[in-house]
């Protein structure tokens, strides 16, 4: 199994992207790549070939499902594992996203100690 | 750097974020403020709410992330009930809801500690979690078996293969270990004796701590009851033990039993506690562990919320302004239909006197605040488990688990109803095992309750969650089939029949089949007839099938049609 590297993180609040940078770079180790908008996501996502992609689900213009729905349509990222980050995580929410082809749904407020352990267990389900 | 230097780095880099992220809340608060002092109380108010729906919102996602998990759990609490306002569909705020709304929008920012709080972590409660239910009824479950007797193994792979389990086989503990580092199974089922018996397996699974954290349930067979195995099992959190020669319908029936328990819907508890934030604190709790939990907005409309949100335990403080706990639970109790609701109430009161009067008024117990996360679940979940039993001992037949015979004739006069009214078609099938009595005479009653169970089982498995099942006799099954066609009620019909027919009983190395009748009827050829009625034509078709050679499925349809169509 290849392991975890690269991860795309798109988050539209800079407070939230800092602590997760910090979060994923430092205490996992990870390279990671934030964008601040799905826009920016689906134009920049292909050139940095991430193993992972963390999708805020509610951003202003493009929110997260349709920021899936794009990286999707992009054949080079169709198969890349994507969880949603969200401060609603009802049962059935969850399963909503999961329908919406998403590998898992991570808790807001994330613990930035925690998050990184979260995401390598994301990525091992998954792969 | 060394790891301290990386670690102090980190924190150091951490609280500079939390003092960024502090430094702009003060903004953020007087936003919300302003947005507040807008609200006029008509119905242009949607887009104010909105505004402010969203602003809570983030900062429910984000606070607990900077050392303020109260923070987040208060803003999460405002965010619902605006929430809550917005899906209504005439939109008035009154004055004392502005007001209070005001007051707790002000209260945020006395959430914020001086010291980072410990970060919530809804996803990694201290306790473990039950394992999310990964079973439905439309996915097929897979079972491992590790077995070194070819035969066994055929005969084991082909009945669980009829109650539609996915078999893998293992003939060693080594190929097993293989097999789980990459997966595990719905369910581990492991001879003892290994190795023509020179190997027992629960001393090797004892050393081995991928089968320690193994999440799925674990049943051993065994040829020899010997105590140390036994207890080894016990260790190693086996839900079994099943000594050879094997009953097998029994295992099966075990196997579903377990699967059926773990797909039990969540448990539904009401908190009613006019502390919005440790109401919250709870509800956040008990939906961590898998539970259902609603909080109790307004007093006035506890018995609407019960009615509609159906809980199975009420947790109740005691003290609050408007209302006692106790006025609350003696108007629940005032309905016959909730006089077995257990209530449970929560209270900061130690004075017994006060505690034991409560109790004389419908309280079934009390936890005493501040209550820790762990104590809140497990009262609530065994109290729970207990009421479930109990409704379970009052209407399913203890044999089969499925519903008695009132029960299930109630329910389908309730779905023959319900069909007429949404227009769908509901599917009524009467089911009896063919020669039942030559069983229990050659037999015995004992290899009888087996057969019995046994196509129980099968029932369950292959319907849907949505179907109802009852025990209607003796050796005859009712099932209630809403929103199906004949067409398709047919096919699952036949599917049942020949899986119960190649089936396997057997008492003491004597083999035998048995095989099942099913008339059946759908409520599209029946328009005018209710349940009673439909039942009788059920039956009616049930007794073509047995004037027809027995084994098989029959359909019936009103008298008139027959006519033109024979």
């Amino acid at each position: 199994m290849a392991e975890l590297q690269r991860i795309l993180y798109v988050e539209d609040e800079p407070d939230i992207q800092a602590v997760a940078e910090l979060a994923l770079e430092t205490v996992g180790g990870f390279t990671v790549k934030i964008c601040a908008s799905g826009e920016e996501a689906v134009r920049d996502a292909e050139a940095f070939a991430p193993d992972l992609i963390l999708l805020d689900v509610m951003m202003p213009g493009m929110d997260g499902p349709s920021t899936l729905e794009a990286l999707r349509g992009i054949p080079a990222l169709a198969e890349v594992p994507v969880a949603f980050m969200t401060a609603k995580v009802q049962p059935s929410e969850i399963e909503h996203y999961k329908s919406l082809g998403a590998r898992d749904v991570i808790a807001k407020p994330f613990d930035p100690m925690a998050l990184s352990d979260q995401v390598r267990r994301i990525w091992q389900g998954a792969a | 750097m060394t790891p301290t230097d990386a670690e102090q780095a980190l924190t150091t880099r951490l609280e500079e974020l939390r003092s960024r992220y502090l430094e702009r809340l003060p903004d953020e608060f007087a936003e919300l403020s302003a947005l507040q002092g807008r609200l006029s109380g008509q119905e242009q108010d949607r887009d104010v709410l909105d505004e402010l729906q969203q602003r809570l919102h983030k900062l429910a996602g984000s606070g607990g992330s900077f050392g303020c998990a109260s923070l987040s759990i208060a803003a999460r609490s405002l965010e619902q009930r605006i929430g809550a306002w917005l899906e209504a569909k005439e939109l008035s705020l009154d004055a004392p809801t502005r007001r209070s709304l005001m007051d707790e929008i002000e209260a945020l920012s006395r959430t914020v500690p001086e010291r980072p709080e410990r970060p919530e972590r809804p996803e990694r409660p201290a306790f473990r979690v039950a394992p999310e239910a990964r079973t439905t009824s439309d996915s097929t479950l897979e079972v491992w078996l590790v077995e070194d007797n070819a035969e066994l193994c055929r005969q084991l792979q082909q009945q669980l293969e009829s109650f539609n389990y996915e078999v893998r086989v293992f003939r060693s503990i080594d190929e097993l270990k293989g097999a789980m580092e990459s997966r595990e199974p719905d369910l581990l089922l492991v001879d003892v004796m290994l190795e023509q018996g020179r190997e027992n397996a629960t001393e090797r699974l004892m050393d081995s701590p991928q089968v320690q954290a193994l999440e799925c349930p674990l049943i051993f067979l065994s040829a020899n009851d010997d105590f140390p195995s036994r207890v080894r099992a016990v260790q190693l959190g086996a839900e079994g033990y099943f000594l050879k020669p094997l009953d097998v319908p029994r295992l099966v029936n075990r196997i579903t039993q377990i699967f059926e328990e773990r797909r039990a819907p969540p448990q539904r508890v009401l908190i009613v506690d006019d502390d919005a934030d440790l109401a919250e604190h709870m509800r956040l709790v008990l939906t961590a562990v898998g539970m259902e939990a609603r909080v109790l907005a307004s007093p006035n409309d506890v018995m609407d919320t019960i009615a509609t949100f159906r809980p199975e335990l009420v947790l109740m403080d005691l003290y609050m302004p408007e209302y006692a706990g106790t006025d609350l639970a003696g108007v629940i109790r005032q309905h016959e239909a909730y006089t077995h609701l257990p209530i449970v109430y929560l209270s900061a009161e130690t004075d017994i006197e006060r505690q034991i009067d409560a109790m004389g008024r419908g309280a079934d117990d009390f936890l005493t605040k501040p209550i820790s996360d762990l104590q809140l679940v497990a009262a609530a979940r065994s109290r729970i488990v207990r009421a479930r039993q109990l409704e379970d001992r009052i209407n399913k037949d203890s044999l089969t688990g499925l519903l008695k015979h009132a029960s299930i004739k109630e329910a389908a006069n309730r779905e023959a109803l319900r069909a007429r009214r949404i227009g769908r078609p509901v599917t009524l099938a009467m089911l009896d095992i063919d020669h039942f009595k030559v069983v229990n005479d050659t037999y015995g009653h004992a290899v009888g309750d087996v057969v019995i169970s046994s196509i129980a089982t099968l029932l369950r498995q292959r319907l849907r969650q949505s179907d109802i099942i009852g025990r209607y006799g003796g050796e005859e099954f009712v099932a209630v089939l809403p929103e199906c066609e004949a067409e398709h009620a047919q096919g699952v019909l036949e599917d049942i029949r020949r899986n119960f027919a190649s089936l396997d009983f057997g008492r003491k190395g004597e083999r035998f089949g048995c095989t099942i009748s099913i008339g059946m009827v759908c409520s599209a050829a029946y328009p005018d007839q209710d349940g009673p009625g439909l039942l009788v034509a059920a039956d009616e078709a049930l007794y073509k099938a047995k004037r027809g050679g027995r084994n098989q499925v029959q359909q019936g349809f009103p008298a008139h049609t027959r006519e033109v169509t024979d």
